[in-house]
């Protein structure tokens, strides 16, 4: 029979998490606001297109992504207190002008006609930019001091590739002639170029500090 | 054979009585009415859509066939005419005329004495025979009216599918599909088919 | 994109067809209609065209569903963040995904009862209770109003389904309800929150709603009579937060509502 009193080690084998994380509880916590500040925007965004879109599958599909991002906005708002950050509303800020600038070309499609338009600012930019930065900050951070905002992140994940897949469907099902391939890709370019000034979903460093290494340019 | 549309002209709804008219005419010939019967058409066109009634007699060998406008009347048009609902419910209606008169049908009740199930039976049949000759009938339409009177069972979906695809009916098989549908109908007895009350009988003041 | 989008600029695809409600208003069969004995008028499977009626009312719920969806959506949107709070809005993107649901459902719900998506006409009047531009009389308009009708038509179709034996019906409705239930919990806790310290916009938000509430019992459309085709939900409504008072208050617009329409038929006759 198995010795319960037996020392065992604190961390199995299998259990490689590992300490100091990247990022300090400030950095974290900025990041997190950034989240939460992103997160609104875009559920605000999917929720008043509702209205605007006549495509009646693309209407239910923002109707329920809607409530994905707000889950997420509602998940980083709850870890800002636990990251130190009484004021909730403080770092609930865009990283830069510029990426303030990016949302606000985002959401100004209106028309019916815009659905394209639309969808790709979401699902062929914010969401991969989204997925790159999430990522960058689950590998990065502690796997032990942050594992409160890893976990989130995990969950945030899960949907934000589970709707980018359902939004690339969609627009491969709207775009039928070469004329709206067009019309995605070129929207698709004034929107990267605009979140590539912005640095990325957190501003610069979204997806880490640029490193000179030697050797790079062979 | 004469043709009769009343009234001669609408005047409550925005029904073109000549477009109704022309729609009759082919109907009768599309259904291969006989020839040498007299048709009345009566509208009652105070009652709007949803409210489908009708009700067919044969009155000294003559066709009365009785609607409520609303099942001329578009869904989608307040007081418009929906030509392919004219055409499904009047067909239908001449079915059931023919079939009266052409045998088969000869110990069937008159139409305000037919209980939901039998009337809903002989609804379906006549359904089935426009679906046939490519009329634009809506089959769930006529078989969530089916299950509702008929029963929400098997045994009802398949007579509807029999139904559907081109069974021939006299009023005994009707009547014995009838008593079948009630005896597998686990509904309790106050959620089973019923006679309505008419609205025929109820419509004129 | 604009804040505040007019009911005209709701996006449909081509099957769908707008009405207004004057058309339903100025119908000259209405006043004939009133002369005449139709008998009960509540929705059940032993009343004459039963199967259509039922039919009908389920387009009406889809139709309602998408603009409950849009008006979610866009109290989501067109509020800056000092205007409506946080936890409201993150209710309201909750709310547009029940309401996706819900269309879902009702798509389904309609393909089972043989309705086809836009075969009848779609009156806006619900999205217009969602246009106000104060949240509180928004959430009025919208989450007591318009929610508390949809407790009332889910009530009355689930009813529906149970007498008619239909398994499919009996079960979508109780789902819906459940939901419903919640958003209308939604509305009256945000009504009393926001309000606490400000009776004057309590006021004309309760007065915004009854406005609302009397245009959805246009005509006698709802009440607690044999002439009422939806009835009143009263154990669904208290559990949703409004009390007897509210739900007596109610009645009494849908009775008024029935006035109207009876002195209208008999001025004109
Ligand atoms: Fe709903
Ligand atoms: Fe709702």
């Amino acid at each position: 029979m198995a010795d319960p009193y037996k020392p065992r080690a604190a961390f199995a084998p299998w259990d490689r998490r590992e300490l100091p994380g990247i990022f300090s509880v400030e950095d974290s916590a900025r990041r997190v606001g950034n989240y939460k500040w992103l997160e609104m925007r875009l559920f605000e965004s999917l929720g008043g297109w509702v209205a605007t879109v006549p495509e009646l599958d693309v209407k239910l599909v923002l109707g329920r992504h809607c409530y994905h991002h707000a889950w997420h906005a509602e998940l980083m708002d709850k870890r800002l207190p636990e990251l130190r950050e009484m004021d909730t509303d403080r770092l609930c800020e865009a990283p830069n002008p510029e990426m303030e600038a990016f949302v606000e070309a985002l959401r100004e499609p209106e028309a019916p006609e815009h659905t394209i338009e639309k969808l790709v600012g979401v699902f062929r930019v914010l969401l991969p930019r989204k997925i790159a930065a999430y990522t960058y900050h689950l590998n990065g951070t502690s796997r032990i001091t942050d594992s409160p905002t890893q976990r989130s992140l995990g969950f945030m994940l899960q949907d934000e590739f589970e709707d980018w897949r359902e939004g690339e469907m969609l627009l491969q099902s709207l775009i039928e002639t070469p004329e709206e391939v067009d019309r995605a890709t070129r929207r698709q370019a004034e929107l990267e170029k605009l979140i590539l000034a912005a640095g990325g979903i957190s501003g610069p460093g979204s997806l880490g500090p640029i490193v000179a290494t030697e050797g790079a340019s062979l | 054979m004469s043709v009769t549309l009343i009234p001669a002209e609408f005047t409550l709804v925005k029904f073109d009585a000549d477009e109704v008219r022309a729609i009759i005419d082919r109907t009768i010939a599309e259904v291969s009415f006989p020839a040498d019967v007299d048709v009345t058409i009566e509208v009652d066109e105070v009652l709007p859509h949803p409210l489908t009634a009708s009700v067919v007699e044969i009155v000294d060998g003559a066709a009365k066939l009785w609607f409520t406008g609303g099942c001329f009347e578009s869904p989608q048009r307040q007081t418009g005419l929906s030509p392919d609902n004219t055409r499904v419910e009047l067909g239908a209606g001449l079915l059931r005329a023919k079939d009266r008169l052409v045998g088969g049908f000869e110990n069937a009740p008159a139409d305000e004495e037919l209980d939901e199930r039998q009337r809903t039976i002989w609804d379906a049949y006549a359904e089935g025979r426009l679906a046939a000759l490519g009329y634009p009938v809506r089959v769930q339409r006529r078989r969530y009216t089916f299950r509702l009177y008929g029963g929400f069972n098997d045994l009802a979906d398949a007579e509807f599918e029999r139904l559907w695809s081109g069974a021939s009916l006299t009023w005994d098989e009707l009547a014995t599909m009838a008593d079948a549908l009630a005896e597998a109908d686990t509904r309790p007895e106050r959620k089973k088919s019923i006679r309505k009350e008419s609205l025929r009988r109820i419509a004129p003041v | 994109m604009r804040k505040q989008l007019p009911p005209d600029m709701l996006a449909r695809d081509s099957r769908f067809v707008r009405t207004s409600i004057m058309d339903q208003v100025m119908d000259p069969r209405n006043q004939k209609i009133g002369e005449r004995d139709l008998g009960s008028a509540r929705l059940q499977p032993e009343r004459p065209a039963a199967a259509d009626r039922a039919r009908n009312l389920m387009h009406g719920i889809f139709t309602g569903e998408i603009q409950a969806l849009e008006g979610a959506g866009r109290t989501t949107f067109d509020f800056d963040d000092d205007e409506a709070p946080f936890a409201l809005k993150l209710d309201m993107a909750r709310q547009c995904w029940d309401e996706s649901r819900h269309v879902e459902i009702s798509v389904k719900l309609g393909d089972w009862m043989g309705t086809e998506i836009g075969e009848y006409s779609e009156a806006v009047f619900l999205y217009e209770a969602a246009c106000a531009p104060d949240p509180v009389l928004r959430l009025c308009g919208v989450n007591r109003a318009l929610e508390g009708l949809a407790i009332d038509v889910f009530n009355t179709m689930k009813e529906f389904g149970d007498s008619s034996g239909d398994p499919v019906l009996e079960f979508c409705e109780d789902w819906m309800l459940a939901d419903e239930v919640t958003h209308v919990k939604m509305g009256s806790d945000w009504l009393r929150r926001m309000t606490k310290d400000d009776p004057e916009r309590l006021e004309k938000a309760l007065e915004f709603q009854r406005t609302v509430d009397k245009l959805f019992s246009l005509g006698g459309f709802r009440g607690e009579t044999e002439d009422n085709p939806i009835q009143l939900a009263r154990n669904f409504r208290s559990m949703a937060g409004f009390s007897t008072d509210e739900i007596d208050e109610i009645a009494e617009l849908a009775a008024q509502a029935k006035r109207d329409a009876e002195a209208l038929v008999a001025g004109s006759s």
